[in-house]
């Protein structure tokens, strides 16, 4: 890669091909000694101007990586409510505060329907999608269904499973 | 067209604007150019291998997995025994934290936030013990999560 300053200027050239501009480009370049560490210095140089790599944007949206990521967010998501819970029980147990179920069931049954419905909606579709999901990283981890075919037919089917078995849930 | 943009201007100018105010007080490590550390000739340094990472890390995942799948079914069909119960949540736990450490290898990783990347497996650490606390006083108090879940499901 350093050598490419001087590559030009080692070809033979036949003198009665050459035009006076290849001439005039001919001799601006030239081989440059270099040093060990300048080597060093150009090659980090070089390195700067690497493009670094385009983030999710970039991409076309594809059941693919659109599923991998919804599987992802909706875990973190469920696992937030999961040590939400499980914190509050702990902290008011050894804070000595007053607390059970019958205080968050007072809290759910003073909303609104619609807030109701909004919110077991915004539990039941993570909950459904990323336990079907789960399911279906379980069948690539046995090896099957690892195509581009497989990845689309369980994607669809697990989409299709989490839509019944969220709406149900939400009604349920 | 990507590189007409000059790609180290554009996330320069991302990573000030969108980075958090909490976020902007934390110093990340430089990063060395093209990532690569010393020269080219250097040879390759494994890391340092760890017992519970890599293969063995993976399988208990898989086999925790495996076993939630009949774990979260039964409480919809039979209702759950406090067995059970306890069962689905200590390994529900065990998939969060998992789950947990796996975005914090990700998005605080270590080559980039140094100590930071340590806090944070140390605060996730300390929030499951709290959390299996709480799972034990939940099993005490109210005979399961799942018992509370539905309780306030149906409220």
């Amino acid at each position: 890669m350093l050598s490419r300053v001087g590559l030009r200027a080692a070809k033979p050239i036949s003198a009665p091909l050459l035009n006076t501009s290849r001439l005039a480009f001919a001799r601006q370049v030239s081989t440059v000694k270099s040093s060990h560490d300048q080597e060093q210095d150009i090659l980090v140089a070089q390195r700067k101007n690497r493009p670094t790599s385009p983030h999710l944007t970039i991409y076309q949206p594809e059941l693919t990586w659109l599923l991998s990521g919804l599987h992802r967010i909706t875990g973190v998501f469920m696992a937030f409510g999961f040590y939400g819970i499980t914190v509050t029980y702990a902290a008011t147990s050894l804070l000595n505060i007053p607390f059970d179920s019958s205080y968050l069931v007072a809290a759910a049954a003073g909303l609104p329907l619609a807030v109701k419905v909004a919110a077991k909606a915004i539990m039941a579709f993570p909950f459904a999608f990323h336990s079907f999901n789960g399911v279906r990283h379980i069948v690539w981890d046995f090896g099957k269904e690892l195509t581009i075919k497989g990845v689309y037919r369980t994607g669809y089917i697990v989409l299709g499973l989490s839509a019944l078995a969220g709406t149900y849930l939400t009604f349920f | 067209m990507l590189s007409l943009y000059g790609t180290r201007g554009l996330m320069n100018a991302r990573s000030s604007i969108l980075k958090p105010g909490l976020l902007r007080g934390i110093k990340t490590i430089p990063q060395p150019p093209g990532n690569i550390i010393g020269t080219v000739n250097d040879a390759y340094v494994p890391p340092p291998p760890k017992k519970f990472d890599g293969s063995l890390h993976w399988t208990s995942e898989r086999i925790v997995a495996i076993g939630l799948v009949p774990l979260v079914v039964t409480p919809f069909l039979t209702g759950a025994s406090t067995a059970v119960d306890s069962t689905l949540s200590g390994l529900l736990l065990y998939h969060c934290y998992v789950g947990f450490q796996s975005c914090i290898i990700d998005y605080i990783p270590e080559r980039v936030y140094g100590k930071y990347f340590n806090y944070a497996m140390y605060l996730l650490l300390f929030g499951s013990g709290v959390s299996a606390y709480g799972l034990y006083v939940i099993e005490n108090k109210e005979g399961g999560l799942t018992k509370v879940i539905s309780k306030v499901w149906k409220a």
